[in-house]
C-alpha cells in the first residue's frame, strides 16, 4: 500500500517572521481522499506544496513509502485552482503532456488523452483550443492531463475554486468518478465546507498562526456516492447537516467573534 | 436658486408634453461615429492634397519639395531603368537581404541571451549591463568602429543593423520569459518535467508573443538603422540609393525612396501581425 506522508513538517518562507507552518504530520493511502480546510493563513496550500515538491519544508520530513520528497515528481500530480493549461496545444495535446515528455509514441497518446478525455465527459472535445473551453472544462482537462501522468496521489490545490456555484457541484461528483476509477490517494485544499464533506474520507482543520491540525474528521458521504448512492440524498441526510455544523465549529472554533 | 417640488409643478395639459420627461422619452437622436480609420484616411488625403497644392503654385522650389507627379514619374523611371547602376528592386532586394540577415543574426543571439536574463541570476548579472550599455547608442556612433574592425564589406553592413536589433530580440524575451506563470511550470513539474523539457515544452512557448513582439520591434529598429548602414561603400541599396540622390540634389528619388522605405516597413509589420495571428492565436484570450 502506497502512503503519502508528512512526518511533523514545518515550513518557513524567506523573509517571514513567523513559519506559516508548525509541525504537521498526515498521512495519505491510496485510495484515500484528504481533504484540508482552514482560514486563510493555515498553511493548507504549503502543505499541498510541501507533499508535491514544490516547496521545501524547514523541518520535518515528507515521504513517500519512506523515501523522502526532494522535488517534484509525476507519482504525485498537481492541479491548480487556475487550470495552468498549455494555450498553444489542444485540450487532447495538453492531457497527453506527460506522455510526450516520456516520450511515448504519437498515436498511443493521442489514444490514452481520449480515454481520459472520455472519462472526464469531454470526449468529444480533444481538438478545442483551452481558450474555448469553459471554466468547468478547463478543470476537467487539467484533472485528465494530471491522470495521464498515472500518478498515485492527486494533489488538487482549490481545484474548484474559480467555478461558478453549479459547475462547482457537478464537479464534485466528477472528482470522486475520477478519484473512484483512478485508485489514486487524493489531497485537496479547499475553502468550501459542504465541499468537503461531500468529497472527503477524512478531513483535517487547520488553524492558522502558524499552520497547525486543530481536528481531523473522519467521514464517509463520499464513499457513499461511490458505492452508488445519490449526492443530492447524501447532502439530504440529516447526518450531513450535522458533520457540517460541527465541521463549521471546529474552523472557527478560537477565532475572535 | 429657486426649487420646486413635484406637487408645485403645474400639471401637464392635455395635447402638451411635459417639459421634465421629454429628456427620458424620446430616445437621443444616433450620433455619426467617425472611425479611427476614417480619421486616418482624411489626414493622408489632406497632406496629400497640401503637398499638391504646394508644389502645382510653386510656393517651395521643386528641389525641396518634387511635385507627386514627379515623384511617380520618377518611382516608374528608376523602377525600368534604374539608379546609379541598379534598379529599384535590385536595391529594396539589397537592403532587405541585409535587413533579413540580421534579423536572423540577432534572433540566434538575442532570443538565448533573453533566455538566460530571464531563467538564471548569473545570465541576468552578465548580459543585462551588456545590452543597457549597447541599447541607446545610435548605430551611427558605433559604425566607424565597426568599419575599423570589420571592414567596409557586407559583413559590417549587416552587423550594423544587427546590433540595432539585439536589445529588442533579448529584452523582450527576457520579459516573456519572466512572465511566465509559476503555476504553469510547476503543473509541468509536478507531471515529470526535467529542467530543460521546462524551457523547451513551456517556458519557449509562453514567451513566444513577446518574442513576436520582440521581433516587430527589432524590424523596425533595423529598417531604421538601414540608411545609416549603407552610408559607406554600399553599390546598392535604398539607403544608398536616397544618399546617392540627395547628394546630386535629385530630390524626386529622395522623396520616392522615403516612401518605398516607409511602404515597406508598413507591409513587413502587416506580415509581423499576420504570422502572430497564425503562431500565438491565444495571445490576450487567456
Amino acid at each position: 500500500m502506497t502512503h503519502l506522508t508528512l512526518d511533523k513538517v514545518s515550513v518557513h518562507y524567506d523573509g517571514q517572521p513567523a513559519p506559516a507552518v508548525e509541525r504537521v504530520s498526515l498521512d495519505i493511502a491510496k485510495g484515500d481522499f484528504v481533504v484540508l480546510v482552514g482560514r486563510s493563513g493555515c498553511g493548507k496550500t504549503s502543505l499541498l506544496n510541501v507533499a508535491a515538491g514544490l516547496v521545501e519544508p524547514a523541518g520535518g520530513l515528507a515521504m513517500v513509502d519512506g523515501r523522502p520528497i526532494n522535488g517534484p515528481g509525476s507519482d504525485r500530480a498537481v492541479v491548480f485552482q487556475n487550470d495552468a493549461l498549455f494555450p498553444w496545444l489542444t485540450a487532447r495535446e495538453n492531457v497527453a503532456f506527460a506522455l510526450r515528455l516520456r516520450g511515448v509514441s504519437a498515436d498511443k497518446r493521442a489514444r490514452r488523452a481520449d480515454e481520459l478525455l472520455s472519462l472526464v465527459k469531454l470526449g468529444d472535445a480533444g481538438d478545442k483550443r483551452i481558450w474555448e473551453l469553459s471554466g468547468g472544462m478547463r478543470q476537467r482537462v487539467g484533472l485528465a492531463r494530471a491522470l495521464a501522468a498515472e500518478p498515485q496521489f492527486l494533489l488538487l490545490d482549490e481545484p474548484l475554486g474559480a467555478l461558478d456555484a453549479l459547475t462547482r457541484e457537478r464537479m464534485q461528483t466528477t472528482l470522486l468518478d475520477l478519484w473512484a476509477a483512478a485508485q489514486v490517494g487524493v489531497l485537496m485544499v479547499t475553502h468550501g465546507i459542504e465541499e468537503a464533506l461531500v468529497l472527503a474520507t477524512r478531513i483535517v482543520v487547520l488553524a492558522p498562526g502558524p499552520g497547525h491540525v486543530v481536528r481531523t474528521f473522519e467521514t464517509n458521504f463520499g464513499r457513499r456516492y461511490a458505492a452508488g448512492e445519490p449526492i443530492r440524498a447524501i447532502k439530504a441526510d440529516p447526518g450531513f447537516a450535522a458533520a457540517r455544523a460541527e465541521l463549521t465549529d471546529s474552523i472557527f472554533e478560537g477565532e475572535a467573534a | 436658486m429657486s426649487v420646486s417640488t413635484y406637487s408645485e409643478r403645474p400639471a401637464p395639459k392635455a395635447g402638451e408634453t411635459d417639459g421634465l420627461s421629454v429628456p427620458w422619452s424620446r430616445p437621443r437622436p444616433k450620433r455619426t461615429v467617425v472611425s479611427a480609420r476614417l480619421a486616418s484616411a482624411i489626414t493622408i488625403l489632406v497632406l496629400f492634397a497640401a503637398w499638391t497644392a504646394a508644389s502645382s503654385l510653386q510656393l517651395v522650389s521643386p528641389v525641396f519639395l518634387p511635385s507627386p507627379a514627379a515623384v511617380w514619374a520618377k518611382f516608374d523611371v528608376v523602377a525600368r531603368d534604374g539608379f546609379v547602376d541598379a534598379t529599384l528592386v535590385q536595391h529594396i532586394v539589397a537592403s532587405l537581404w541585409r535587413v533579413f540577415a540580421a534579423l536572423i543574426a540577432a534572433i540566434l543571439v538575442g532570443v538565448p541571451v533573453g533566455l538566460a536574463i530571464g531563467i538564471s541570476r548569473i545570465g541576468r548579472g552578465v548580459f543585462d549591463p551588456l545590452l543597457e550599455f549597447l541599447r541607446p547608442i545610435p548605430p551611427l556612433a558605433y559604425l566607424p568602429l565597426i568599419i575599423i574592425w570589420f571592414g567596409i564589406g557586407e559583413p559590417s553592413k549587416i552587423l550594423v543593423i544587427a546590433i540595432a536589433m539585439l536589445a529588442p530580440v533579448a529584452l523582450s524575451t527576457a520579459a516573456g520569459v519572466r512572465g511566465v506563470s509559476r503555476e504553469r511550470v510547476d503543473a509541468a513539474r509536478s507531471l515529470g518535467a526535467t529542467r530543460a523539457q521546462v524551457i523547451r515544452h513551456v517556458i519557449l512557448p509562453s514567451a513566444l508573443p513577446s518574442i513576436l513582439t520582440g521581433l516587430r520591434i527589432a524590424l523596425g529598429a533595423g529598417w531604421s538603422t538601414l540608411v545609416a548602414a549603407e552610408l559607406v561603400a554600399a553599390t546598392r541599396g535604398l539607403g544608398f540609393m536616397i544618399q546617392s540622390a540627395a547628394q546630386f540634389l535629385v530630390t524626386d528619388v529622395v522623396v520616392m525612396g522615403i516612401l518605398v522605405i516607409a511602404i515597406i516597413a508598413f507591409a513587413l509589420e502587416f506580415v509581423i501581425r499576420r504570422i502572430e495571428r497564425v503562431l500565438v492565436p491565444w495571445a490576450g484570450r487567456e
